[in-house]
Formats: structure tokens, C-alpha cells, sequence
């Protein structure tokens, strides 16, 4: 009996490798040929982000990142103290006159300080292990109230600090910002997809300079910001971290108090205390992991700051007598009256003016000292 | 600013993704609704009920109209219809004027009235959706089209998101023909919509957004601080801005239907080459002209009653259409003044045509040019009044305009940026003219180019805070 032939597998109707290959070039040629206008966009697209991102140097220029550029200079070496805080500590403690500092029988020459305005205990807690690639052998961390308060939060701290596992930590230590951190932590990530995003103001800043040059007084306001970014950029590249704004040499509170101006600084509104607080914690426990010592420093404010917030200054210190007791820690406070800082010291209502960082970091440096010889 | 929000950059992908992804029209279709609602909920989360309520009446009359036997009742059902758009128009959007007007009278009569504490927010583009359900039951009682009778249908034509805050108004005629079958874009609408996508965000943010931060509001909301030459550039830098702003807009919207493969109509041709006031109104918000034109000045007459009739007409036609822009008198008086001078070139064009003489003078390039610079001063005067925050200032501003000093005097208060914008705009509408008349066909890798360009002004020279459109507040 004879069977019928099989019908032809697909495997043997199947047209060589070659030919498949062939036929999709074809049809994508076909396709980018046809959509060619949305072909072109995207490859100058990525040519020109590409283009624009070689001149990074030029656009940091105009709008430095003081977090990621301080940051990153702390890590270019091993640091005998890293200083580490907000504003005040960006204002007020200069590694510089503080070098030398002996501690446990030897001297603590290399220092830098990582002075993140703005930011908060979370946001320190990951910028020190960012900073620290080699642990130091003391870390200062000048701490005041607005660092524990969570009512706010940094938005550059969750764009720039922190990497996917962090995220996640963030979120389930602060559940009451997940959504807040989430959002900013993705915006960070996103915006630094397209080099012309990131650096958007950068180049606005660098237009603006150039504009001037050919048709000058066309943008001043623009121009004085470009100034002003670029002077601090050149700041920021001092050897210690210590690079106060320029605008704080010129203001003194008790004139602006004598003029009647308050500018509005709501760091300390809704305060309350909690997640923040959390990596005061985390940051000892960090420290202890590492072999370093965790000193903090109580950092000074106006008596006008202070008196306005009592209740929240009355929290905040109730919070850092808990972490001191819990975790044994030092913590040096007293700034104000043992330096002898008045309102004439301070640039507003809690940062240190040049000359006043000058008074404060003489009496931390004896405190230092101090604690440097106490076990 | 809607469409130059982040969360609308977020919005649109997840809405073309699931609009592509689905393959039933249904699905589509389900998926496109509701995106336009949350987008209107977003917007304007108050007010969903307005527009869904539009919709319904809408929707319910047009098959009333459609199924009824006699004329009576079809004409009932429509005029259902248009008193309820109507009505919901006039309530949230005339009611504060009338109101204050009430008072002022009352008082003159020596009445004590109390001054208006509340005020009453204005939903979303609903000078823009009634006008199309209006259109929708017309078009069923004039037998145009038929009656929808899928309710999603019907709410996605009033409610599709691009248009739905400030158009294009766009008809049932239009557009309901076009969802028969969920159109796939082709590769020419892609690219389309690319283009007027970007160019829309660089007219909104990169010039209206910056003449406005730059110059025009600060000297609008301060004429007696600057002096008669910055007052004339401020007022070209207002029509360049609203321009800007409108078309900008409007080229969005276009260019995102584009990309669920749908067709909106034109609102904008080259307006500021105008070489008549006529002229004009057929290049600017052109849905609206020729919605006020075939649902409005025809059912009127036309002009097919007598030349008297005909000027009430144009008249009554340009003063409601100062009206629909915003309850004030300062819109009235600019309804007025277009309607007049609507009226002067009619009959100017009527005495005129068949005089030989005139005909060949009106025929050369010298009277094209006059008529074109005539008619772009009284453009750029007539934008005053509805931008004057004062009647005084307006004033003030006029007299400056028309002032018999040279024209391009320089103020150095005019920051160098505004002539450099207004240029853009002039070189945009030549370009576009370029376009049409010769039909100048940009090649691809210029047209990328320029949009890569676009984009990068965008993301580069977008003032810090952008405001909102402000066709939206219409």
C-alpha cells in the first residue's frame, strides 16, 4: 500500500537564515524610509544630547551641584575628620581652622566638610556614605532642629544620593514620605537621562554670559545669577568643602533685624520628629560598624530663631539627649553663648557669617580638643 | 501649562501605549474616554458634571431630533439642546457680569445693592464643548449627519482630550466620521503631529511664556511707568504673545490627535499677513469664525436680506463672538470694533469693486502692503483692549500707539530679546506663506533638525513658572 507524501513541514518550507536576514533589513528599510522625519529626530536627537553632554565641564560650571561636587571631592582621598550637615555646617565650620586637631594622640590634619544646604539627618546619613568610601577616623556632624524636622524634606537628596537599595530603605523607614521620595528619587533619574535636561539652566546661565558679551545689559538678571553660580562653582573647589556663599559676607542680622527685614524661613514649621531622627541612628550605628567616632556638634543659632521655635528647640534637644544617652555618643552644644556669638555674628537667622564661623570654629576647635582627649 | 506639565508627559504614553496595545474598537475607544475624563477631572475636578451632563442632553436630543415624525417636535428636541448648552454657558460664564452690572445700575437708580463677594469658576473649555454639542444637534435637525447612537461614541467626540480645553471647536461632521474604524496613524501624521507638537510647546514657552514674563506683563500692569515707544513694542509683543499662545495650543492639539490617527481642523493660517480685517477672521480662530458663520449668520440671513440687515448681521455676529471670549465690556468693546470695522470693508469692497481705476490699484503690490500695514495696526490696536487692565490705561496705550512720531522708535526699556521674538513670529508667518503658496516642501532631515532645535529651546529657554493658556480661560 502506498502512503501519500507528508505535507511539507514548516521546517523544510522555512526560507534560509540569509534570506529572513535579508527580508528584515529590507522591511526596516522600509519602514525607517517611511518614517524617515521621526528616523532623523531621534538620531539628532541623541547626536545633539550627545554633543551638548562632551561640554559637561563647561555646564557644571554654570550650575555647579554642590552636593554631588562636595561629595565627590570628600571621596577623592582618605579623611582623617569629615564634617558633615546642612547649611550651618556649610556656613559655619571651616575644616581649614580646625586642622591639627589632636585626637587620641595623634592629629586630625586632613578634614573636609560636607555642608549640604538644605538637607536633612536622612539625607546626610546617605551623602557620609558616599563621601566616605575609606571611613575617617572622626565624623562631626553639626546638627540643629530643622535637620529632624519631618514636615519637609531635600528633593536633592532623593535626586542625587540615593541609589535603588536606598530608595527602598528610605521608603520603608519613612512611610510617610515613600510616595515624596519615590517621585523625586525617579525625577533625579529621569532628568539625568538627557544631558540638555540636566544641564538646562547651566546653559541658560552660559547664554545669558554670552549674550552680554555681544549686546551687553540684554539679560542682567540672568547674567548676575550666571556670576553668581560661577563664583560659587570656583568655591567649590576649595581643598576643605568650606565655600560660604558670598552673599553671607555681606548681610549681618542685626542689620537687617534694625531694618525691619525678615525674609520668610519656614524650616522649623510643623516640626515634628520622627523618621528623620531615625538615621541619627542609623548614622551612629554606621559609624560604630566602621570603626569611627560620631561627635555632634549642637550647631549655634540666633536666640531670635530659637525663641520663636521654643517648643520645637525644646523637642529637638530632648530628641539628641535620647540618641546621646541611647548610643553613647558626644555631643558638643553650647555654641552660641561659649563662642560669645551675637546677632552681628550671624548672616540670618542661623547662618554663620564668615567672621562669625571664624569665632565659632576657635571654641569648637578647644572642644574638640577636649573631647579628643576624653575616651 | 496642561501640556507642558510632567504629568502629562507621563499621561499621553500610557494613553498611546493602551490605545495601540488594545485591538478591539471598543476597547479603543473605552480606553480613549476615560482618558479624556480623568484628563478633564485632572483639569477641572469640579466640574465633570458639566460636561457629562452636556453630554447626555446632548446625545439624548440629537436621537430624539432624528427618530421624531413631525417638525414640531424635532425642533423642540433642538431647541432642548441649545438651551441647555446655552444656558449652562450664560450661568457659569455670564452670570458674575450681568450681576455687577445689575449693581452699578441698581445704584445709579439709587438702589442699595451689595457688591459681588462670590465668583463663580469657569469649567474647563465649556465655551468650546456646548459650541460642539450645539453644532452636533444641528447638523442631526438639518439632516447633515445622523444621530449617534453609541453614547461612548458621542462623549469621546465632546470630551477627546487634546481639544477638549481650547479646541479647535471641531464638528460631528468632522469627526464622527473618522471614528468609524479606530484610524491607525500613518507615518506622515506621525511626523505631522511631531512637528506641530513641538512647534506648538517652543510658540507657548519659548516666545508667548517669555514676552510675557519679559515685557508685556510689566508694562501692561504699569503703562505710566514706561514711555510711548515701550508702550507700542508692548503691544506688539501682546499680539505676538496671544498668537503664540492660541496657535501654539492649537498646534499641540492637532498634532496629538494626529497621533491616535485622528484629523482636527485648522484653527490658524498666517493671521498677521492679513490684508483685511475679513481677511483676518477667516485666518485667526478659524473653527470659531466659521462655527459663528454656519450655525449663526446664515440661520440669520447672511447676507441675503438687504444690506441693512446684513450689517445687523455682522454686527450682532462679532459682538456675540467679543462676548464668547470673555464677559467684560472690555471684550464687548472689542467685538464692537472688529463688527465696525467688518461693516466699513464691506461696504468699502462693495462701493469699490467695478470701479476700474480702484480695481487696478487695489490689484498692485504697493496697496497689498498699505492694506496689509493698515490692517496689522488695527489688529495690534483692537488686542489692546482686551489686555488694558484699566480703561485709563488702555487709554494710555492707544494714545501711545497711535501716536504720529516714527514708528520704530527704540525704548531702551524694551529688553533686546522682545524684537527678536516678535521677528520669530514674523519669520514664522512667512515661512507659512512660503508654505502654502508655493507649496514648499521642507526635507526630512531639516525637518528633524529643526525639531531637535524646537526641543532644545524648549528645554533650555522655558521661563521658570509657565502660565496657562489663555484661550483656556475662555
Amino acid at each position: 500500500m502506498l502512503s501519500t507524501p507528508a505535507p511539507p513541514t514548516a521546517r523544510t518550507t522555512r526560507r534560509p537564515f540569509a534570506a529572513r536576514v535579508a527580508n528584515a533589513g529590507r522591511r526596516t528599510a522600509r519602514f525607517a524610509s517611511r518614517n524617515r522625519t521621526v528616523v532623523f529626530f531621534l538620531l539628532f536627537l541623541v547626536l545633539a544630547d550627545t554633543g551638548f553632554g562632551l561640554f559637561a565641564p563647561l555646564w557644571g560650571r554654570y550650575s555647579p551641584d554642590d552636593y554631588t561636587s562636595r561629595i565627590r571631592a570628600c571621596a577623592e582621598r582618605p579623611r582623617d575628620v569629615v564634617y558633615v550637615g546642612g547649611s550651618p555646617v556649610a556656613e559655619g565650620i571651616d575644616p581649614a581652622a580646625l586642622a591639627g586637631v589632636p585626637w587620641r594622640g595623634r592629629p586630625l590634619n586632613d578634614g573636609y566638610a560636607v555642608g549640604l544646604s538644605g538637607g536633612t539627618s536622612t539625607d546626610f546619613y546617605y551623602a557620609t556614605k558616599l563621601a566616605c568610601p575609606v571611613p575617617p577616623r572622626v565624623l562631626v556632624y553639626g546638627i540643629t532642629a530643622s535637620d529632624l524636622n519631618d514636615a519637609r524634606g531635600e528633593p536633592h537628596g532623593a535626586r542625587t544620593l540615593l541609589a535603588p537599595r536606598d530608595l527602598v530603605e528610605v521608603m520603608r523607614t519613612r512611610p510617610d514620605a515613600a510616595e515624596w521620595t519615590a517621585r523625586h528619587y525617579l525625577e533625579g533619574k529621569f532628568g539625568r537621562v538627557s544631558n540638555v535636561y540636566h544641564y538646562r539652566h547651566a546653559f541658560r546661565m552660559w547664554a545669558a554670559t554670552r549674550a552680554d558679551a555681544l549686546a551687553p545689559g540684554s539679560c542682567p538678571e540672568a547674567l548676575r545669577d550666571a556670576t553668581n553660580q560661577r563664583e560659587h562653582a570656583d568655591d567649590l573647589t576649595s581643598p576643605t568643602g568650606y565655600a560660604p556663599l558670598r552673599g553671607y559676607a555681606l548681610r549681618r542680622w542685626d542689620r537687617m533685624k534694625a531694618a525691619g527685614v525678615r525674609p520668610p524661613f519656614k524650616y522649623l514649621d510643623k516640626f515634628r520628629t520622627g523618621s528623620h531622627l531615625r538615621y541619627v541612628y542609623k548614622l551612629a550605628d554606621w559609624c560604630a560598624d566602621h570603626g569611627v567616632e560620631l561627635v555632634l556638634v549642637d550647631m549655634p543659632v540666633t536666640t531670635d530663631w530659637e525663641s520663636e521655635n521654643a517648643a520645637a528647640f525644646a523637642e529637638y534637644r530632648v530628641r539628641l539627649a535620647e540618641v546621646e544617652r541611647e548610643r553613647g555618643l558626644k555631643v558638643i552644644r553650647g555654641g552660641r553663648d561659649g563662642a560669645g556669638l551675637t546677632d552681628e555674628h550671624f548672616a540670618d537667622l542661623i547662618h554663620l557669617t564668615p567672621p562669625g564661623c571664624h569665632t565659632f570654629n576657635a571654641w569648637l576647635r578647644g572642644k574638640l580638643e577636649e573631647a579628643g582627649r576624653t575616651p | 501649562m496642561i501640556f507642558a506639565n510632567k504629568w502629562f508627559f507621563a499621561f499621553l504614553p500610557v494613553v498611546l501605549f493602551l490605545y495601540f496595545a488594545l485591538k478591539s474598537r471598543a476597547h479603543k475607544y473605552n480606553v480613549l474616554l476615560v482618558a479624556s475624563w480623568a484628563f478633564y477631572a485632572w483639569l477641572s475636578p469640579w466640574y465633570l458634571w458639566v460636561i457629562l451632563l452636556c453630554t447626555i442632553i446632548d446625545y439624548c436630543a440629537a436621537i430624539r431630533v432624528e427618530d421624531s415624525d413631525g417638525d414640531r417636535a424635532r425642533k423642540r428636541w433642538l431647541v432642548v439642546s441649545i438651551a441647555a448648552n446655552l444656558g449652562l454657558l450664560i450661568a457659569f460664564k455670564y452670570t458674575p457680569f450681568v450681576y455687577d452690572n445689575a449693581v452699578t445700575l441698581g445704584r445709579w437708580c439709587g438702589l442699595e445693592v451689595r457688591d459681588r463677594y462670590w465668583n463663580i469658576l469657569l469649567p474647563l473649555g465649556i465655551s468650546f464643548h456646548t459650541f460642539q454639542g450645539i453644532s452636533y444637534t444641528v447638523d442631526v435637525y438639518r439632516k447633515q449627519i445622523r444621530a449617534v447612537r453609541s453614547f461612548r461614541d458621542y462623549a469621546l467626540f465632546v470630551a477627546f482630550f487634546p481639544q477638549l480645553a481650547a479646541g479647535p471647536i471641531v464638528r460631528a461632521v468632522e469627526f464622527l466620521p473618522q471614528m468609524e474604524t479606530p484610524p491607525t496613524p500613518t507615518a506622515d501624521q506621525i511626523a505631522d503631529g511631531l512637528r506641530l507638537f513641538l512647534v506648538g510647546l517652543f510658540k507657548k514657552l519659548v516666545i508667548a511664556d517669555q514676552l510675557d514674563v519679559l515685557f508685556v506683563s510689566p508694562v501692561f500692569g504699569n503703562p505710566s511707568a514706561f514711555d510711548p515707544a515701550a508702550h507700542r513694542w508692548a503691544a506688539v509683543a501682546w499680539a505676538a504673545q496671544i498668537y503664540c499662545d492660541f496657535s501654539g495650543y492649537s498646534d499641540m492639539a492637532i498634532g496629538i490627535a494626529k497621533w491616535f490617527g485622528f484629523e482636527l481642523p485648522r484653527n490658524f493660517d498666517v493671521p498677521y499677513l492679513a490684508t483685511n480685517i475679513t481677511d483676518f477672521w477667516r485666518r485667526w480662530h478659524m473653527s470659531l469664525s466659521s462655527w459663528l458663520r454656519d450655525y449663526l449668520y446664515f440661520p440669520l440671513g447672511g447676507s441675503r436680506r438687504g444690506p441693512v440687515r446684513t450689517y445687523f448681521n455682522l454686527m450682532l455676529l462679532f459682538v456675540l463672538c467679543g462676548l464668547w471670549h470673555g464677559a467684560t465690556w472690555a471684550w464687548l468693546a472689542y467685538g464692537v470694533y472688529n463688527g465696525l470695522l467688518i461693516c466699513l470693508h464691506r461696504a468699502f469692497d462693495r462701493a469699490a469693486t467695478g470701479v476700474r481705476w480702484l480695481d487696478a490699484v487695489r490689484a498692485t503690490r504697493l496697496w497689498a502692503v498699505l492694506a496689509w500695514g493698515l490692517t496689522l495696526s488695527q489688529l495690534v490696536a483692537m488686542l489692546i483692549l482686551v489686555r488694558m487692565e484699566s480703561w485709563a490705561d488702555g487709554w494710555l496705550m492707544l494714545k501711545s500707539f497711535a501716536a504720529s512720531d516714527v514708528w520704530g522708535a527704540w525704548s531702551p526699556r524694551v529688553p533686546v530679546w522682545v524684537p527678536l521674538l516678535v521677528v520669530a513670529v514674523a519669520v514664522g508667518h512667512l515661512f507659512g506663506k512660503l508654505k502654502s503658496r508655493w507649496g514648499y516642501v521642507v526635507p526630512s532631515p531639516v525637518r528633524a533638525a529643526a525639531c531637535v532645535a524646537a526641543l532644545f529651546a524648549v528645554v533650555t529657554l522655558t521661563p521658570g513658572v509657565t502660565k496657562t493658556f489663555i484661550y483656556i480661560q475662555f
